[in-house]
């Protein structure tokens, strides 16, 4: 596969229109401290003010700021984006090249799961789920057990994009690191459904990535090294890792994608902690007050900011399309 | 053609949900009753009902017990009591059914044709500007989560200019008959269905329009231009047809999603249909009720896979050489 996905996203206009969008939005939330005068969950005396130079956009039906909720929303945004593409694309990776390596009762086993829960619907299952769990961290050695995942998955991942993509690898590790950093007390509150989701996400990326593993196998070159003693973990980690890279890069990102729209669409129907500022939960609460002139300043932001935190997303997903196009490269038959 | 792979994968989807709906409360730590029916459920609750409630469902049994008494039930078509509805939870989800059927059938029908179209269109005139328009609109529109679209359109045609119904799926109270009922269903429906169809037409459009690129590159296609036969032939006979597949594929997909898919613009719209059911449900904490959605929205998507499967062999007879 000769595809650079660096290359793709800086040559197309969607790719780079995108990259611009996204990094607003990465700003926004990484100096969110510094852009707002509120706490977001802070409670003034005046409920439902207009726009003004102390509350840019107003306050809402509890005198909270506006501007404020909007900036840190960002950052459950795209933190809960990352983290959920992060881990299921390291299982996707996993368990596709693992399924296409050892093959037998193994892969079938798994690929019949994969096809199982790819037609389980996902929001039912979200909802029942959240309705018997504690979406929040609070007992001590589970969010110690995610720290400790999520510093391994944030390494592997900067590692590889630092090594691949060059300057645009470290746009994209900085700030995942940086919000990691600084959003700790949103990883306490939302792990929990960040786990959840990265469960439910990994099962299509799983089956593209097993398939092209597949026709990966096939170099004489993996039978070369097969030759020489060499094991399956060494194989999936020099050869075939390697070489699905581009495809990895593109799942993860129609991942953020996908968990940025689950993560609104459950925090509008008032699943999670009521206490995490979102533009799902804004866009909520701000449906009860249509009839009233604030929803030019408190639905529209908030729908305008995630809305184009989707489009960002999506126009950097679609200029990586060659990557993940079969047409493009010859791949042996998905299914057997 | 269904095959034995695929009935394996509807057997295992089915097992998983099952076996979630089962074991999810009784996992639960304290009173196994309050699990399975709520809190607000049991304080009215009389003792001996619970003593009764108990009994139905082996809870002072063994695990394997209760499982077996759990699908006794569902055999009987059982899906328990719903206390927020004060009826059986089977009668609440069917008198449901039909309006998100209506809603999600008609999005589901109009987007595809829409998408198809415009991505045909939109690929005859690749690099020309209305392509570059479509092209940029859609990728924009697909960026709008449906409840937002759905605000959106409520905010502007019923709360502002006041022209459409804010909420339900007909006038209650209203007596009508005939014609008039059908028109206000209409009208009920139509900001609904334009929520859908706008949030859903992308997806087709996008994909059409790349599979009509490849096709047009295809050497039949020139042949069929050394042939001179007439451009609208060439355009919908020839690589038109030949582009459908990609979005049957995802239709199909869609198809399975169809019930759950209309969740968010059923709550938006109060649209009572089943979205809006899970979404009282879940306001209620009415688990009975809850439990049974996800039964009947599971039941639904293994129905439209399993006729996906079978219509997928009629467009494309790949499907059944491969297998």
């Amino acid at each position: 596969m000769h595809v650079d996905p660096k290359r793709e996203v800086v040559q197309s206009k969607g790719g780079r229109i995108g990259m611009a969008l996204l990094l607003i939005v990465v700003f926004l939330a990484m100096f969110a401290p510094l852009l707002t005068t509120y706490e977001p969950l802070e409670q003034t005396v005046q409920i439902f003010a207009a726009p003004s130079w102390e509350h840019p956009l107003g306050t809402n039906h509890v005198g909270q700021d506006i501007w404020s909720q909007l900036v840190y929303a960002a950052r459950t945004s795209l933190l809960v984006g990352l983290l959920v593409a992060v881990f299921s694309t390291v299982l996707s990776a996993l368990i596709g090249t693992s399924a296409a390596l050892i093959g037998g009762v193994y892969d079938r086993i798994v690929m019949r799961l994969v096809d199982a829960f790819i037609i389980i619907p996902i929001i039912i299952l979200l909802i029942l789920l959240s309705v018997y769990f504690n979406p929040n961290l609070s007992s001590g050695p589970l969010l110690i057990g995610i720290g400790v995942l999520i510093v391994i998955a944030v390494i592997g991942i900067s590692l590889y994009a630092v090594r691949n993509l060059g300057w645009v690898g470290m746009l994209i590790v900085c700030p995942l690191i940086a919000l990691v950093l600084l959003s700790r007390d949103i990883i306490q509150s939302t792990g929990g459904l960040i786990i959840i989701l990265a469960l439910l996400c990994w099962q299509g990326g799983a089956r593209v990535v097993r398939a092209q593993a597949l026709s990966l196998k096939e170099n004489a070159y993996i039978s070369a090294v097969q030759g020489f003693g060499a094991s399956i973990r060494y194989i999936i980690r020099r050869h075939i890792i390697p070489e699905l890279g581009p495809l990895l890069v593109a799942d993860f990102i129609f991942c953020v994608r996908r968990a940025v729209f689950l993560q609104a669409g459950l925090a509008f129907i008032g699943i999670g902690d009521p206490n995490v500022v979102s533009w799902g939960s804004m866009i909520s609460d701000a449906r009860d007050w249509i009839f009233l002139d604030v929803w030019v300043w408190w639905l529209l932001p908030a729908g305008i900011a995630l809305s184009v935190t989707i489009v960002a997303v999506t126009l950097i997903g679609y200029s990586l399309e060659p990557a993940l196009d079969p047409r493009l490269r010859g791949e042996v038959s998905a299914q057997n | 053609m269904f095959t034995r792979q695929n009935l394996i994968i509807y057997l295992v989807a089915l097992l998983i949900i099952l076996t979630l709906n089962f074991l999810l409360p009784r996992m639960m730590p304290g009173n196994p009753i309050i699990a399975i029916y709520g809190d607000v459920a049991v304080v009215q609750m009389s003792p001996e009902l619970e003593a009764e409630l108990t009994e139905r469902f082996s809870l002072d049994q063994s695990l394997g017990r209760q499982f077996v008494s759990y699908w006794a039930a569902l055999f009987r078509g059982d899906l328990g009591y719903s206390y927020a509805y004060n009826a059986p939870v089977a009668e609440v989800i069917f008198g449901r059914l039909p309006w998100t059927l209506l809603l999600a059938g008609l999005a589901l029908v109009i987007s595809t044709i829409m998408g198809i179209l415009l991505g045909i269109e939109s690929g005859w005139r690749r690099g020309k500007r209305l392509d570059g328009s479509l092209l940029t609109g859609m990728i924009t529109l697909s960026g709008f989560p449906d409840f937002l679209l759905g605000i959106l359109l409520l905010l502007l045609f019923a709360v502002n200019l006041q022209l459409l119904p804010l909420f339900g799926a007909e006038s209650a109270y209203s007596d009508l008959g005939g014609f008039q009922r059908l028109a206000d269903i209409g009208k009920h429906l139509l900001l609904p269905l334009v929520t859908l169809v706008l949030a859903r037409v992308s997806g087709g459009y996008l994909l059409t329009r790349n599979a009509f690129i490849g096709e047009l590159k295809e050497p039949y296609i020139l042949l069929a231009r050394a042939k001179g036969l007439k451009q609208e032939t060439i355009r919908y006979r020839h690589a038109g047809r030949n582009s459908l597949l990609p979005v049957m594929t995802r239709t199909g997909v869609l198809l399975g999603l169809m019930v759950t898919g209309v969740l968010f613009v059923e709550i938006v719209f109060s649209y009572p249909g089943i979205g809006l059911a899970t979404y009282e449900a879940l306001t209620y904490r009415d688990y009975p009720l809850l439990q049974g959605l996800l039964l009947v929205s599971a039941i639904c998507v293994l129905t439209a896979n399993f006729i996906a499967d079978l219509f997928y062999s009629k467009v494309d007879p790949r499907v059944s050489y491969a297998r």
